[in-house]
């Protein structure tokens, strides 16, 4: 009970401030990002330095676009969504399951984002809602989301077997920049991924519905109090989480080349990372955190053996959290 | 033969076992505590490790390597707590699943913990101690299953775990326990140190965590990072569900009631492919899980009233 | 008085009573033996991509086999059961438990070696229950199994020297040069990669890496492009199909890459290359497999029956599934039973070396032979398998191929013990 006082009584409308604060705190990043860049290219060379960062923003074009809606739920509703990596999973074999039915690839994809977007929706029609409104624990919310990841990732194990799955798109196509390279459809992914982040980010800071949902993540109560139809804006959230979810599951099929029921659960705790790091609740930390966190796992490389990469998401996150635990953008408390 | 043969049902109840033990300690954190222990799996991972690797590559017998590992297990545990008890409760369950996997990454890849080969040949005196029990278990009639030996240790130690535990639930550490779950701020200002407690609570369960790796590893006779994975967390979270939020003896009632529904449902002769019957299992763990935590969260024998964690 | 009738019935009686019994006995003497084969597979967990295809190997040498006993005459009817071993030993144990209670005499898998040691280890040693895992590591030769695993995928000391073999036959004398490995970071992958390192080295040549990398990663740019830098002189992939699918990609990507310097092992053998591996990725590549005399023939037989059989398409390893089940129902045949124990003792009148061989297209007449209490050799598709005493083939000749035009070509056998 105390924390909630405590909430209400910190809640500013301190939702326009953050847009301002966002410029320095990026500024700053950027610098870092690229003074690292510039040392490495010291230790390793220029080449191999810009090989890996390009390699590692493609990563963090779908981590970015994943970790948005995670961190738009969390942010707003506190539900640790784990079930969140499963509707990438979703997202990419509905479009396998339309374009069977004779859509092309990107149209069949469409179709496959809208859906997710409205089962998103719908779960939290049946599922989430009536615990909201009977105010369970965290630790209740929290069941519920692996009860719902594992229902999801072997229903679509159920009907689409775990044999890895070619989605039957140019793979090899590569764009050449100089000495550099990179697949033609990572190219895509990274552009899309941008793009989609500044529609989100500049949708919630200029709209009055993203004004709304910003209110909604400081504080549900107040936010009702003050007359916002909280009720709509929750809807929007997973239905915006849900779609972005389903639209990072097929641009990752696409540029992977392949998937497995499996993919989405894999690649959760790493989207948390990105979150947590970049700041929960803000749609442009998702992007940093997206960005530091792939940019990280591909720079590893040059100094650890591969077989490492996959630690140094989690543990650019326990550092965060003990240091920085606001994130880059410094949304909301992390302190207890 | 088939449904109700001997062999696999005692298999069951072993496991059951040590997903009790593993529980017990998950239930101190978070029934007692007010605590959301994702990483109890790496915890479990550390001890048995420890163990085995100081049986095998240091030369201790067994029965020295395992209080050892406890101690180490213990000590990460603190480890873990100083660095992000401190942090609100979804922050800190994030962590606690970070450092599991990355226990488990070290360990797969790391060549003093065996990597991708694992560890094996730990339990020979294990094993001798069980072919000893079974020859007398034998004599007196109760030979049938091999691993019977294993289920009466198991199930000796997470009832002498369970009565500890309730012992201590009564102590007066346990009562400032209860203090703290219920009103953190309120038990700080009449002078606890909240966070000694947490740390001694997580330690706990460290500890407790070991003594389930310790049975594991005995029952597959290998160490290997995927055992460790944090879908074990999670099971034993659904075991702790199922049986009740702040019960012990829910605990225990649930690790039987979820291993039994889990396993037996591999006789489950549908028109399905094995695939499909694979993945059939999993939904319906799934949905079991959601519709107790949406209907029923004080389990079995939890009472609702304990269940205001938090609000 | 006994009338006409009454005595007509009575006779017609006896003589019904006779014949049922006369039946009954007859049938005691044809002694019907029903067998069940446990399949132990990865259907959900870090890898259930092999599942579906080692579930159907071995549906497809149970249904051939069935169907080559009913043509031989021989009595022999085989089912199988299946059950899931999730990735985890733990997990692996209940299931073997669950397959030997619903009559399983013989488990075909689990996938990974440290599943099979737990089920060794728990309960196949101690049932006799024989196990057919598909792991290659060297671990598993030390344990004392008393006669009950076998495997017929050929140890990684045996492929390692094949793979070093391949890679001498395409450029010569390994002296001074550059192989740049890769290897998948599980068992299979770390321990083949050992061998391989220590097998090349001590010819001589140098070793780029190894790289490893993880399968759950989304991208392998990074990893590819360490395999493919200082442009060595071959390189070797250790990989899964459905990782070397994305693996594959990012190494047509670096633009640096020459798929004829590429030398894979056994689980990248496919007859046909798999649509979801881009085959830039494989053309003109070689790699090994373990062979036999009989392989083209043996493989044309399993292609078509795999093919016939419709859904998924091949895999690594399913070839040594399909063998595995062939032999543990060539065992019963010659055991006349389905007992565990009785089957684990007549493994190796089966595969006894100088014994007349018989290959998959002979099964029929192998099923006679061993029904009739003759040993014989059975030569698989993957190979002669000639068990050691631990269990594992002494198979030796591996197949070196080539990848041309999306299919594989056998261009050369070689003994890898020489």
């Amino acid at each position: 009970m105390t924390r909630r006082l405590e909430a209400a009584s910190g809640a500013s409308v301190g939702a326009p401030e953050r847009r301002f604060e966002s410029i320095p705190a990026a500024a700053r990043l950027a610098a870092v990002l690229i003074a690292a860049a510039i040392l490495m290219s010291f230790a390793r060379g220029p080449i191999a330095v810009g090989q890996t960062t390009l390699n590692g923003l493609v990563s963090a074009g779908y981590l970015a676009l994943g970790a948005v809606g995670l961190t738009l739920v969390f942010g707003t509703l506190r539900i640790i969504n784990f079930a969140h990596g499963d509707l990438l999973t979703l997202g990419a074999y509905l479009t396998f399951g339309i374009s069977a039915l004779g859509l092309p690839f990107w149209p069949a994809a469409a179709v496959a984002v809208a859906l997710t977007a409205v089962i998103a929706y719908a779960l939290d029609f049946i599922i989430w809602e009536p615990m909201r409104r009977a105010r369970t624990s965290t630790l209740q919310l929290f069941l519920v989301a692996i009860g719902l990841a594992i229902v999801i990732r072997y229903t679509i194990q159920f009907f689409a077997g775990s044999q890895v799955r070619g989605v039957g798109q140019d793979v090899l196509t590569s764009v050449n920049l100089g000495p550099f390279h990179l697949g033609a459809l990572q190219a895509l992914v990274l552009v899309v991924g941008v793009v989609a982040i500044a529609a989100v980010g500049l949708a919630l800071a200029f709209t009055r519905l993203g004004k709304q949902i910003r209110a909604l993540s400081d504080n549900m109560a107040l936010a009702e109090v003050c007359g916002i139809d909280t009720r709509r804006a929750v809807r929007l959230i997973w239905l915006i989480a849900g779609g972005l979810a389903a639209l990072a599951g097929v641009l990752y099929a696409a540029a992977v080349g392949s998937v497995n029921p499996n993919f989405g659960f894999f690649i959760l705790l790493g989207l948390f990372t990105a979150a947590v790091l970049g700041g929960i609740g803000s749609a442009y930390g998702a992007l940093a955190g997206g960005i530091v966190i792939g940019l990280a796992q591909e720079w590893s490389t040059l100094f650890f053996n591969t077989r490492w990469k996959p630690v140094v998401g989690f543990a650019i996150l326990i550092v965060m959290l003990l240091v920085m635990p606001r994130g880059i953008f410094g949304g909301g408390r992390a302190r207890s | 033969m088939s449904f109700f043969d001997l062999d696999f049902w005692v298999g069951v109840g072993v496991v059951a076992g040590i997903y009790g033990i593993f529980t017990l300690g998950l239930q101190l954190n978070v029934g007692f505590t007010g605590l959301i222990n994702l990483g109890q799996a790496g915890f479990m991972c550390v001890g048995a490790y420890a163990m085995g690797m100081l049986v095998v590559d240091a030369g201790w017998p067994l029965g020295l390597a395992f209080p050892a590992a406890i101690v180490i297990a213990v000590a990460a545990g603190a480890l873990v707590g100083l660095a992000s008890l401190r942090l609100r409760a979804d922050y800190f369950g994030i962590v606690t699943i970070a450092f599991s996997e990355i226990v488990r990454y070290v360990f797969q890849n790391a060549a003093f913990a065996g990597g991708n080969q694992g560890i094996i040949g730990y339990d020979a005196e294990w094993r001798a101690f069980q072919s000893w029990a079974s020859e007398r278990l034998a004599a007196i009639g109760l030979g049938e299953a091999a691993e019977v030996p294993l289920l009466v240790a198991v199930w000796a130690t997470l009832l002498l775990c369970l009565a500890a535990l309730r012992a201590l639930q009564l102590s007066p550490w346990g009562r400032v326990l209860k203090a703290i779950r219920e009103d953190e701020d309120a038990a700080a200002a009449l002078g606890k140190n909240v966070f000694a407690f947490k740390l001694q609570s997580l330690g706990i369960a460290a500890a407790l965590a070991t003594i389930a790796g310790f049975f594991l590893a005995m029952n597959v006779t290998y160490l290997y990072p995927s055992e460790f994975d944090p879908s074990f967390t999670f099971f034993g979270y659904a075991v702790l569900i199922l049986g009740g939020f702040a019960s012990y003896g829910g605990v225990v009632v649930g690790a039987v009631l979820l291993c039994a529904l889990t396993e037996g449902l591999r006789f489950l002769d549908l028109p399905l492919s094995a695939g499909q019957a694979g993945s059939l299992r999993f939904i319906i763990v799934g949905l079991i899980l959601i519709c107790l935590s949406m209907f029923r969260p004080q389990g079995l024998l939890g009472s609702k009233a304990e269940m205001q964690l938090r609000a | 008085m006994i009338g006409r009738r009454s005595l007509l019935t009575a006779m017609m009686a006896a003589a019904t009573a006779a014949a049922l019994l006369g039946g009954l006995s007859s049938a005691r003497a044809t002694d019907q033996v029903s067998l069940t084969i446990g399949k132990l597979l990865e259907l959900t967990g870090p890898l259930s991509e092999t599942g579906p295809s080692q579930d159907k190997a071995v549906s497809i040498a149970i249904d051939y086999a069935n169907q080559s006993a009913a043509a031989a005459g021989v009595p022999l009817k085989i089912t199988a059961v299946s059950a899931d071993a999730q990735g985890d030993p733990q997990a692996a144990l209940s299931a073997a438990r669950a397959l030997v209670a619903k009559g399983a005499s013989a488990i075909v898998g689990p996938s990974i070696t440290p599943e099979s040691i737990a089920v060794a280890n728990g309960l196949t040693i101690q049932k006799k229950v024989t196990l057919w895992p598909t792991g290659t590591a060297m671990r598993l030769r030390t344990i004392k199994d008393e006669g009950t695993i076998f495997r017929t995928v050929p140890p990684d000391s045996l492929q390692a020297y094949a793979l070093a073999a391949a890679l001498t036959d395409k450029m010569g004398d390994p002296k001074d040069k550059l192989l740049s490995i890769a290897y998948r970071n599980e068992p299979y992958g770390e321990g083949l990669a050992k061998g391989l390192v220590a097998a090349w080295t001590a010819k001589g040549g140098k070793v780029q890496g190894p790289v490893v990398f993880d399968p759950g990663q989304a991208t392998f740019d990074s990893e590819a492009q360490q395999v493919v830098d200082n442009n060595p002189d071959a390189y070797v992939v250790i990989d899964y199909p459905d990782t070397f699918a994305k693996f594959g990609a990012s190494l047509v990507r670096t633009g640096k890459y020459d798929a004829s310097k590429l030398v894979v092992p056994d689980a990248l053998a496919f007859s046909t290359v798999p649509s979801n591996i881009p085959p830039q990725a494989l053309e003109g590549a070689r790699g090994t497999r373990g062979g036999s005399d009989m392989s083209t023939e043996a493989y044309k037989l399993f292609d078509q029956l795999w093919t016939k059989a419709g859904g998924v398409e091949h895999f690594a390893l399913d070839a040594n599934s399909f063998d595995s089940t062939t032999l543990v129902v060539l065992a019963a045949a010659a055991a006349h039973s389905a007992d565990a124990g009785a089957i684990a003792a007549k493994i190796h009148d089966v595969t006894r070396s100088g014994a007349p061989k018989f290959g998959p297209t002979t099964l029929g007449e192998a099923l006679k032979a061993a029904w009739s209490g003759e040993p014989i050799d059975y030569v698989g598709v993957a190979g002669a398998f000639e068990f050691a005493a631990n269990g594992d083939p002494t198979i030796s000749r591996f197949d070196i191929y080539e990848y041309k035009g999306g299919k594989l070509d056998v261009i050369k056998q070689i003994d890898a013990s020489k």
